[in-house]
This record gives structure tokens, sequence and C-alpha cells, in this order.
């Protein structure tokens, strides 16, 4: 009998899913789906895996459940109109032009035929050649740039057509048959749609017209929110004086300042810090009152100029806390770029002039660093990975490292304010990228309403839109400009870092990845006017809230989808997280920069399991509920005094 | 021979006198000599005075005044201001406390003297002034101790008991011989040990659920009784019905180890995993190893060729030993310092160290033959002498694709069926006794990270918890039991009627014996659905989706404890939900009159830090717990009679 190796089989294997990853074109091309939230798409996915090698029956996972029961709702709201091919399109959605027999070139399961539709808000791909259609839809924001693959002189299969590259760490591949002259039409509707601000074309948000039961856009009402802070109190004023945004054109019209200051030293200051970005108020301790303030650099410059007005009214800051008389300023950058500064003007404080201010730079590198540093991300996830250097690969990326400085830097800031009951001021250049990771994820860690889903968008709305993180820069909303140096990741690897967080913290957080996830993908999506542009002002200006649909109302009007089944809001709950801030505990976040190969799905049976449990736990309670009315009544059939039935409490509820 | 009565006793006087125990006692008669608890047998060697501790992984600044001794048992270190009372929050064990080492624990020792520090291997000389001593145990727990403030030749003397004591160069100098204790067993009846011939005949009938036509292909062989056919197999085997005992005789000659093909499990298909060693490597001719072959093709129900899967490729005994000693390193840095140094490069040191890809390689391997096995093809193992990665790989499909393995007592079971009774060398791979050829490797504690990852995986598919696995790992150097302390079942046999070593077997199942029943509930995974519960899980292999068990390796480093975080919340929310639908299905049946106050409740504690059970929480001592009922234990009726439960007295 012979001797079959081991080696030899696994070889074989190894062979066979090359094969369908990667035969020659398709090396580097791309796969599939846009989120996991069309239903079409997360099947064939399943479908995709299974033939890889995973069978057990619950390999719905929790994803694939989220996105069913999502692409139930988004069916209901489509308008299916359209021949039966066509791709469902969203209320002011429109088909731009469809090309016939056009091949997509899966870097996964292979090459799969069909059709290709170009809408104004999509991209939609439908095989026709297989027997679950293979779908791929792509909404054209996230598009970075699209180029033409092979000429006239092309020859070989497969070898003529376009790529589109995306800013959701993926790039897609279509081949088109020369002698249809498809490729022509695609690609100028493409680029029309993907890059409307470049083509006089309005962004989708300005066209999607539908309606939902919540309105997103009452999520963040800045006063409110500073109420909830205790704003007014004592020691801090709401003040309106930048009501016509002209004192600062990128900070909101309202904000919060020490109750001491007066208008002139607002202007002193604001005179005194880079695009007049002074120090307000981001989060006040409700005991101790030790605050978080951000601010751009002080205009310190070559000459080391100093402003009376600026040192006076940071120590406005320092004495509105009783319980400390220092004051951290939080140089995110690491020290030489702040000295590098100030041969632009910039610079940083000197303790000598703000005195019981210290400084602390905290190394965070800026917004170029970390743009190159998720290219080598992106390179190293997709389309296929070297399982053999993952981890010298993911070193290599520096990314973790970047991801780790910043939770390093905020976890300093909450030490300060929650152990130290000290004020802490936060800046950076020019306070909207680095400034803003810190303070939001500070506010997270010590703020348990910021880990709610509606305190997470208020979150948002407040650290990051009203004051002014250039999102039309840093993403690059219909612009084809896609080697602009102003674009950066500096988000994502916001919402990266506080994904690690909900790793160390499972409980604490109300929300769950795909939450995360779904904001992702709709930072780039332009469905929703919630990212577009860089201020409020401008939002204003181009009235957003009444023209475009808040992607809070979209969240907001199916919750169920983002809660977390192990958020845990009972009374042990952890008030301050402090996350440990090694490298062994920092993760590469596969089920978002990995999320476009089958190989990588991994199963979440957690979450399916714990919301089994709270059902069975709710049915229970209901059915102990009826079992006590019942007996009430029967008692009071044969007694008359009514016992008012009361449910059973459970340890934790 | 005395194991057999002790092992098949089970003791319910006992059982319900420990009921009645006030938790956290101990039941073991332990004296107390100058503060120190001694076991039954435990014998005080050496003592040191006013020895500074220094919390791991720190800046050595700030130490523990206390007392450092060496036993025949373990390193105990005793301090005055002792923290660590009954309302400890960590796992507790009956025999030795949280500052005590087993002796067969410790891996490496070190010593301080000057500013220099050098390894000290079983023989050197000890130097005269020893400033300290600094010690790896095999669990990756660090020590360091500073001998500053002591008496002159304490720190000798302490060094010298320890290095000599530490390193036994004869089996029954291991604690085990000496361990006095009477022995009653009430390891759970579920539990197999495989050495009765019983043990074999119930698996071969569990697994083909007593299909005749299966069982045709098959027979139970006693023809290693008395360990004359190999010494490293165990007094039964199950081996092709077609082949005779004395066939098998002269067959097993052929390999190593005198080691021919032995039945390991059967698939509801027919489909065999059978594991054996290869050829001498000086026999060229191939006859009796084609002939076993062909044996076990006339045992599948259809006669259908197997397949064999070899597993000493890009693996070997060796090289997980290299890369285990480069990731021990790692994950026991000697100061804060070394931390943040590693955790500069820490992903290529890892990938350097190479153990996530010895893992992702067993449960390729482990998938591979699965996959085989439910296509209804046998499988073999073969491996140089069968006895390592054999036993990973084997112990691994079972868990893949048979459920009962995924229970505790099924878990157990398997251990004892493919690691101790098919011969794992463990004295010699856990180095438990200094023996010139002998090669240490942790092919155990491979076995059981590839087994967490399956459960991280497959989180609701397994009885157990991480908390277990590492419970087993650590008790795999408690030389009091004997389950881990031996090479072979012929070891252990002979070791129980030598009458100049007498040694009473206990079983290391017999976690009551280490301890109470509250730390054994945060062995059981309220996740766990035996009725949703998938017959064959197929994990990820590939490293990008394996993880690293930070329980197991970094729970003795403190700063990487994330206070009041940590997976291990999942596991204690669970534990909560689970809680309250028992609560309320007691409600929902029974009269709405709540007699929940009636059931036996265990205190569960609520601020937990991510390596609890594990660590010990010091600086916030307030700890906040919860009466629960044992909702897990419940399901498993082997342990608590649910209706006696209902009934109990408070």
């Amino acid at each position: 009998m012979e001797k079959r190796g081991s080696a030899e089989l696994l070889n074989a294997e190894q062979n066979n899913s090359k094969n369908a990853s990667s035969d020659s074109l398709n090396s580097d091309s791309k796969s599939s789906s846009l989120n996991s939230k069309m239903g079409q798409e997360s099947e064939s996915w399943e479908k995709a895996s299974h033939s890889k090698s995973f069978s057990t029956s619950s390999t719905s996972t929790d994803n694939n459940i989220v996105s069913a029961l999502e692409a139930k709702k988004e069916n209901q709201g489509k308008n299916l109109s359209g021949s039966d091919t066509g791709p469902p399109l969203l209320n002011g959605e429109r088909v731009q032009g469809v090309a016939r027999e056009v091949t997509y070139l899966c870097p996964y399961s292979g090459p799969a035929r069909g059709v290709l539709s170009v809408t104004n808000y999509k991209l939609h791909f439908r095989s026709i050649d297989r027997e679950t259609p293979y779908v791929v839809e792509v909404p054209l924001g996230v598009v970075s740039r699209i180029e033409k693959v092979g000429g006239a002189s092309s020859r070989g299969e497969n070898s003529y057509g376009i790529e589109v590259f995306c800013k959701d760490m993926r790039n897609l591949k279509f081949a088109h048959k020369q002698e249809n002259h498809s490729r022509r039409n695609v690609f100028e509707k493409l680029q029309q749609y993907s890059f409307p601000l470049s083509h006089k074309l309005p962004l989708f948000a300005f066209e999607y017209s539908e309606t939902f039961p919540e309105n997103g856009w009452n999520v963040y009402e800045p006063i409110a929110e500073l109420k909830r802070m205790g704003v007014n109190n004592d020691m801090w004023k709401i003040s309106k004086i930048n009501d016509s945004y002209t004192l600062c054109d990128s900070y909101p019209a309202v904000w919060a300042v020490p109750a001491a200051a007066t208008d002139e030293d607002l202007q002193a200051s604001a005179a005194f810090r880079s695009r007049g970005r002074l120090p307000v108020l981001s989060w006040i301790h409700p005991e101790s009152q030790a605050t978080i303030t951000r601010c751009a650099q002080p205009l310190v410059g070559v000459g080391a100029k100093r402003s009376k007005e600026d040192e006076r009214y940071v120590q406005l800051i320092m004495d509105a806390n009783a319980q400390s008389h220092k004051l951290f300023i939080m140089d995110a950058r690491p020290m030489a770029n702040a000295v590098a500064n100030k041969a632009k003007g910039g610079g940083y404080e000197n303790e000598d002039a703000y005195q019981n201010a210290e400084l602390v730079f905290l190394d965070i590198h800026n917004i170029h660093v970390m743009r190159e540093s998720l290219r080598k991300l992106k390179e190293l996830c997709f389309p296929t990975i070297d399982e053999t250097r993952w981890l010298s690969g993911i070193e290599s990326t520096v990314w973790l490292k970047h991801i780790k400085c910043i939770l390093a830097g905020a976890a300093k800031i909450v030490d300060k304010v929650e152990n130290h009951k000290t004020s802490v001021l936060v800046h950076c250049s020019d306070g909207w990228d680095r400034t803003v990771q810190l303070t939001a994820l500070a506010m997270l860690m010590l703020d348990p309403y910021y880990r709610t889903i509606k305190g997470f968008e208020v979150l948002i709305e407040k650290e990051w839109l009203s004051f002014g993180h250039k999102f039309q820069q840093r993403i690059g909303h219909g612009d084809e400009h896609h080697s602009d140096a102003d674009r950066s990741p500096v988000f994502v690897q916001f919402m990266d870092c506080v994904w690690q967080i909900s790793q160390q913290f499972p409980n604490a957080f109300q929300f769950n990845e795909h939450f995360l996830i779904t904001i992702l993908d709709h930072l780039y999506s332009c469905r929703f006017g919630t990212f577009l542009f860089s201020s409020d002002r401008e939002r204003v200006q181009e009235q957003v809230k009444q023209r475009t649909v808040s992607l809070w109302s979209y969240t907001n009007s199916q919750l169920s989808l983002y809660q977390n089944s192990l958020y845990w809001a009972g009374p042990h709950y952890q008030l301050v997280l402090m996350p440990t801030a090694s490298m062994r505990y920092i993760k590469p976040w596969k089920s978002l920069y990995c999320r476009w190969n089958p190989s990588m799905r991994q199963q979440d049976p957690v979450y399916q399991r714990t919301r089994e449990l709270l059902v069975q736990k709710e049915q229970l309670e209901k059915q102990v509920m009826e079992c006590r009315r019942e007996q009430a009544s029967r008692a009071n059939r044969s007694l008359t005094s009514p016992a008012p039935p009361r449910l059973h409490s459970p340890v934790h509820s | 021979m005395d194991s057999k009565s002790c092992n098949n006793f089970v003791s319910y006087v006992g059982f319900e006198e420990h009921e009645m125990q006030p938790l956290g006692s101990s039941r073991r008669n332990s004296s107390c000599e100058n503060g120190i608890k001694l076991l039954p047998g435990e014998l005080l060697i050496a003592k040191a005075q006013n020895v500074l501790m220094f919390s791991p992984v720190g800046d050595s600044k700030q130490g523990m005044s206390g007392v450092l001794s060496v036993t025949n048992f373990k390193l105990a270190f005793v301090t005055t201001d002792d923290t660590n009372g009954e309302d400890a929050t960590h796992q507790q064990n009956h025999l030795y406390g949280y500052t005590d080492t087993c002796l067969t624990n410790v891996d490496a020792i070190y010593v301080i003297a000057g500013d220099k520090k050098r390894r000290l291997l079983p023989g050197n000389p000890v130097p005269s002034k020893v400033k300290g001593i600094f010690i790896i145990c095999k669990n990756m727990r660090t020590w360091l101790f500073s001998f500053k403030f002591s008496p002159l030749k304490d720190g000798k003397n302490l060094l010298t008991a320890l290095l000599h004591h530490a390193f036994p160069n004869s089996h029954h100098r291991l604690f085990a011989y000496d361990y006095k204790e009477p022995y009653y067993s009430s390891v759970d009846k579920g539990v197999q040990l495989f050495r009765d011939i019983s043990d074999w005949q119930n698996e071969l009938d569990r697994t083909m659920r007593n299909r005749g036509q299966m069982k045709k292909g098959w027979r139970i062989s006693s023809i290693n009784v008395q360990f004359k056919l190999s010494d490293s197999l165990p007094q039964y085997v199950i081996v092709p019905a077609s082949i005779t005992d004395s066939q098998l005789n002269n067959a097993a000659q052929h390999f190593q180890g005198s080691r021919p093909p032995i039945w390991s499990w059967s698939n509801e298909r027919g489909a065999a995993l059978v594991r054996m060693s290869e050829l001498h490597p000086t026999i060229t001719e191939r006859t009796q190893e084609n002939t076993m072959f062909e044996n076990i093709r006339k045992s599948h129900p259809q006669i259908l060729a197997p397949i064999v899967i070899e597993l000493n490729k890009d693996i070997s005994v060796k090289s997980v030993a290299a890369g285990y000693s480069k990731f021990v390193s790692l994950c026991s840095p000697e100061n804060i310092r070394q931390f943040w140094l590693q955790d500069n490069n820490f992903y290529s040191l890892l990938e350097s160290t190479r153990w996530l890809k010895y893992i992702s390689y067993s449960l390729e391997k482990a998938v591979e033959a699965s996959e085989h096995l439910n296509l209804g093809t046998s499988v073999i193992l073969q491996e140089s002498d069968g006895r390592d990665m054999c036993c990973v790989v084997s112990s691994l499909v079972q868990l893949l694709l048979d459920p009962h393995f995924r229970t505790i007592t099924g878990f157990q079971s398997l251990l004892q069926k493919e690691w101790i009774a098919a011969g794992h060398p463990f004295c010699d791979r856990l180095g438990l006794v200094v023996k010139a050829d002998t090669e240490k490797s942790p092919l155990f504690l491979l076995y059981l990270d590839c087994v967490w990852q399956l459960c991280q995986q497959f989180p609701a598919e397994f009885e157990f918890t991480e908390t277990y696995l590492t419970t087993v790992w650590d008790a795999a150097h408690v030389s009091i039991f004997d389950t881990f302390i031996f090479n072979c079942e012929k070891d252990r046999a002979r070791a129980v009627i030598d009458p100049n070593y007498p040694l009473v077997l206990r079983s290391v199942w017999d976690w009551r014996e280490q301890f109470n029943d509250q730390d054994i509930l945060l062995f059981y995974n309220p996740l766990y659905n035996p009725e949703t519960s998938c017959t064959t899980v197929k994990p990820l292999y590939a490293i990008p989706c394996l993880e690293l068990w930070t329980q197991c390796y970094f729970r003795w480093i403190p700063p990487l404890e994330i206070r009041n975080g940590g997976r291990n919340h999942i596991e204690l929310y669970t534990r909560l939900i689970q809680n309250d639908i028992s609560r309320l299905k007691v409600n929902a049946n029974g009269s709405c009159a709540s007699p929940v106050d009636k059931i036996t409740t265990y205190l569960l504690q609520m601020n937990i830090d991510s390596f609890y059970p594990f660590s010990n929480r010091n600086s916030d001592n307030t700890t906040i717990s919860t009466p629960i009922m044992n909702s897990s234990m419940l399901v498993t009726e082997s342990l608590l009679d649910a209706q006696s439960l209902l009934n109990a007295p408070d």
C-alpha cells in the first residue's frame, strides 16, 4: 500500500486555495462587499467561507444575524423599481450606467461574470454565472481613485478593465470585454459620481431623501450637553462669543470657559493661539471639578513671544479647580515636532511663563505618519495575508505602536484628572487631530455616558464635529485628489482606540463592534450629512441639517442592531476605565481591516449566546410575573385584599 | 494494587462532610512550624529570616519582609504583614499558599551576588555571599527575594537547600512519596482512568454505539498486561481484530518504542483514529509497516485504506522546547525596564519564539485529520515513538469531533486516554527529575494552549473555562498527584508496588484535594450549552486567527492586570444572568413563595480584575460579592444533585 504523506495532502490543499485567490491578474485585486450589511452579500460570503473549510451549522455569526436583520430593514425602505437584475435603490438614488458582461475578479473566490451598475450612490455588481448570485456593493464615497487597467493592445483574459481603490482597505478589479466598449462609460460614470465635487455635482447626501422615525440631528444639543456636565456653575460659564463664528471659524457657536474670564480675555487668548483656537472646556469632573480643556498651540515662534493674557487665561482654568494648584499641559506631539513648529510661528508653552503648569509631551506623530502607517497595514491585510510573517508584518506597519501611544496619552490624562484631581489642557499644533483623539478618548474612559450609544454619538458630534476636525480634508469626500496631503485616518485611528478599550472592558460599552464599523462605513459613504464638511460654520452655511439626513437617524432607528449584549450597567459597573497600554494587549482590529478576507472571518458566538440567555431571562420574568398576577387575582377572588404583583428582583438588574 | 480500590471508591460520606464545611477552610491536617504550615510528611529544611520579597516586574524598591523557607515540598514565604487572609480574592489552594511555590514548579534559579546575576544549575557551587535570588517557575511566575537584611548565612543555606531539593535526581524524592495524608478518592465517577479493561471496553462501546459491524474490526488485547509488549503502552490496547497477539508481538519489535498501531477513537462512520510510531530507523524494509496499514484497512467497515499523517515534519520535541524557552523570557520579564523594552518589539519577538506557529501547526494537523475522519477515512497519526505530537493531535482531533470530550469529565478522560495511558513521558517533559538523557519540552502546555484557542473560537462548546485549563497546567507542577509525574503506566504500576518507597496514588482530577467549591465553580463555563452544541467544531488555525493566552502567560505580570476589566468579565456577567435565570425558574416552576433562600449559594466576586482568580487584588481592599445559586453545577449532575440541593439545609 502506498503511503500518503501528510505534507503532500497539505500542499494539495494549499494549492487549491491559492488558485482561488491568486491567479495572475487577480493577485492584487480585491474583493467584495461593502459592509456586511447586504443580506445577499453576506450570504455569498458565507458560502465562500464554507467552501474553504468550515461547515458547522452554527456559522451564522453575530455579524450575519445583524446583517440579515439590517438587510431586511433596509430592503423595506428600498425602492425596488427597475428591472429584476438592477440594483436595489435608496430614495433619491438613480442608476447612471449599466455594463453587462463584466467580470469581477475576486481575489478569494475567483472571477465572476455579471452586471455592473453605477448609480449616483454606489457601484453594484451582481454575478449571473453562479447559483447564488455574488453581489458586490460599494458606496462611491468609499472610492479613493479609479484606474483603467490594460489598453487597446492588452491580450489575455481579464487583462482589460478598471481597478477601483477604496478608502476602506480594499481594491476591486473588474474586467471588461474590449469589443463591448463598455469600459469607457462605466469609467466616466464612476469618476463623476465617486468625485461629484470635482465634477460640479452634489454629494449624494443632498439627494438622499429617506425618512427615519428618529431624527439624529437632535441627538446633540451643545447647551444640553454642557448642562449635563453641570455648566453653568460657579466656575464655568457658557459663552456665546463665537455666535457668528468670528472669533474662531473652526469652533462651534457655543462653548464653556472659566466663569472668571471676560470676553477680552477670550479674544486675547484666541489671538495668541493657532487659528484662534483658544482653550475651552471639553469635560468637567462631576465631583472634583477637574477639567479637560482643549486648544491649539500657542503662537510662540522663534522670538519666544509671550502673551500675558493667555497666561492669565490658562491660570483661570487652573483656578477653576479648587482641588489642585497645578495644571498639566499635555502637548500631544513629540517634543522635536513642537520645537520645529516654532519656526512656523507656533510652539509650546514655556513653563516659566505659565506658572504652576507642567508641560508633558505625548509623542504622538502627525497625520502624514499615520496615513503612511495605515497604507502599510492595508498592504499587509489586503488582499491576502502572508501568515508566516503576520506578526512581524504588523509590527513593521507601526500602526499598533501609534495606537498604543494615543491610548497611553489618553490614560495619562485620565490619571491626572481622576486620580490627582488636576485639570489638564490638551493641544497639538492646530488642536483638531491629535487633540481630539486624546480628549475624546479620555472622556470615553472617564464618563460612562459616552459609552452608551447616544452618548457616543454626542461625543463624536461634540468633540469631533463641532470643534472642527477637518473631515472634508481628512477623508476627501467627493474629491478626486486622492494623494492630497491633508488626507489622514485620524478618525479611524480614534475608532480603533475605542475598539481596543472595548476589548479590555467587554461589559463597559452599550454598543458593539458593528456600531463602530457602521459609523466608519458611513464616514466615507456620503449617504448621510453627518461627516460632511469641516466645521459647524460650513455646515450651517450649507444647511446640512435641513438638507441631509443624519447618520444617527439611521442608527437610532434600529438600535437593537448595535447593542452589546454584554453591556452591564449594574450597580458595580466601572465608572472610570483605565486601559492597559501595552503592546501585549493591543491587537490588529481584524474584523475591520481584514474583513474582506473570508478566511479571516471569525465567529463570535459569545454575543449570540448571551443574547439567547437574555431572551430566556426576559421570558422567565414574564412567566413569573404572570404567575404572580394569577395568584394575586386568585387571592383577590378568595380574600379581598389585593396584593400588588411584584416582580422578584434579580441580583443585578 | 491499592490504586484500583482507591480510584474506584467514591466516598459519599466524605462528600457530604465536605459540603458541611465552612467555605475557605481546609480539611487537611496541617501542622504549623514557625508560622509555616506543613503538610503531613512535609519537613522544614532551611529557613532565612528577614527576607524581602519584591513584587514581580517592579522597580525592586519596595519589598515585603518575611521568612523564606524550603521544605521537601515547597518554597514558602511567610510575611508578618500578610494580607492574604480569609478575604483573599484569589484562587486558594489547600496544599500550598499564595506566596508558596511547589519545588517541582521551580524552573530556573538565578543567584544575585555582587552586581551580577547568574543562573545556578543543580550541582553548581553556591557563592558564600548571596545578595538575592530570582526564580522563574514552570508556570511563568517569578520571584525576587533579597537577603540584604537576613542573618549572614541564611541566604546561602537557603539557596543550597533549594538547589538540592528543587532538582531531585531520583523519582522517589518527589513529595508524592513523602505525603502522609490518608487519601479517600472522590474523583468524579465519570472520569475514566483507562487503567482497567472496562474503561477500554466502555470506550469501544461508546464510540461504536454497539454497532456490531464496526466493532468487529477492533479488539481489546491484554498482551501488554505485564508490559512485555511495550514499556510505554498501557496494559490494555485496542488493535485491529485481524492481528493476533503473536503477530502483534512480532510486529512491535520493528517499531520505535515497540509501539505498534493502537486504536484511539472511531466516529459513527467507522473511521478510526489510530496512533503509531515509526519503524526503527535501521529498518529499511517496510513490510511490517505495510502489514499494519493493511490490518487497519481491514478494520474499516468498508475496508477503506487509511490516510497517514506524519507529525514529525516542521516540529519536534526539541524545537518546541527551544521556541518555548524564548517565549518564557517574553512572559517573565525580570523588571519593569525589561518589560517595556520587550513591549517595543513585542510582535516580532513573539514571532521569533514560533510558539503560535507550533499551535497553528498542531491545530492544522488536527483539522486535517478530522476532515478525513468526517469523510469516512481512517487516519493514522505517525511520529517517531508516538508519545508526543501524537498525544497533542490525537486528543485535539477528538475534541473537535466528539462533544463528550468537551465536558470536564470527558476532557479528563481524554487526557487519561491520550496522554497518560498512551505514555506521554510527563516526568521527562516537565523536567521533574534531573537526568542526563531526558528532554524537557512543554508539549502538554502546547496542547492546553490549542484547547484554549478552541475555547476562544467556540466559547459555548466547552464545559470548562480558561481558568480550568490554567489550573490544569498549574496542577501539573504539584508533585502530590500521580497523574503527571510518571513517564508511562508501567512506571506507575511499579512505583505502587515498590515496598521501599510506598506511594499512594492521588488523582489530580480530585479537585477538592486542592480547592474549595467556590474555586471549582469557576471551572464551569456559564456559556456552555450542551443542548445546542455542535457535533464537530472546525477552528481557524492560521496564525493571524490565533490569540495569546494572556491568563496563563501574563497573570504574574502586575503591569498587565486590567483593573476591573478583562475578558473574564464576560464569564462573570454570564454567571449573573444564569443565576437570574435559575432563580426565575425556581420561581416560575414552584409556588410563588420563594424557596430561593433554601438553596446552597456561593459567593461570586463582583469586582474582579483581568487575571482573577489568579492575581491578588491588593490596592483596593473592598471586595464586593453576591450570593449566587450554583447554577453551572446544577447542569452537571455528576457533582451535585439538583434535587438534594433544593432540599439541603441552608
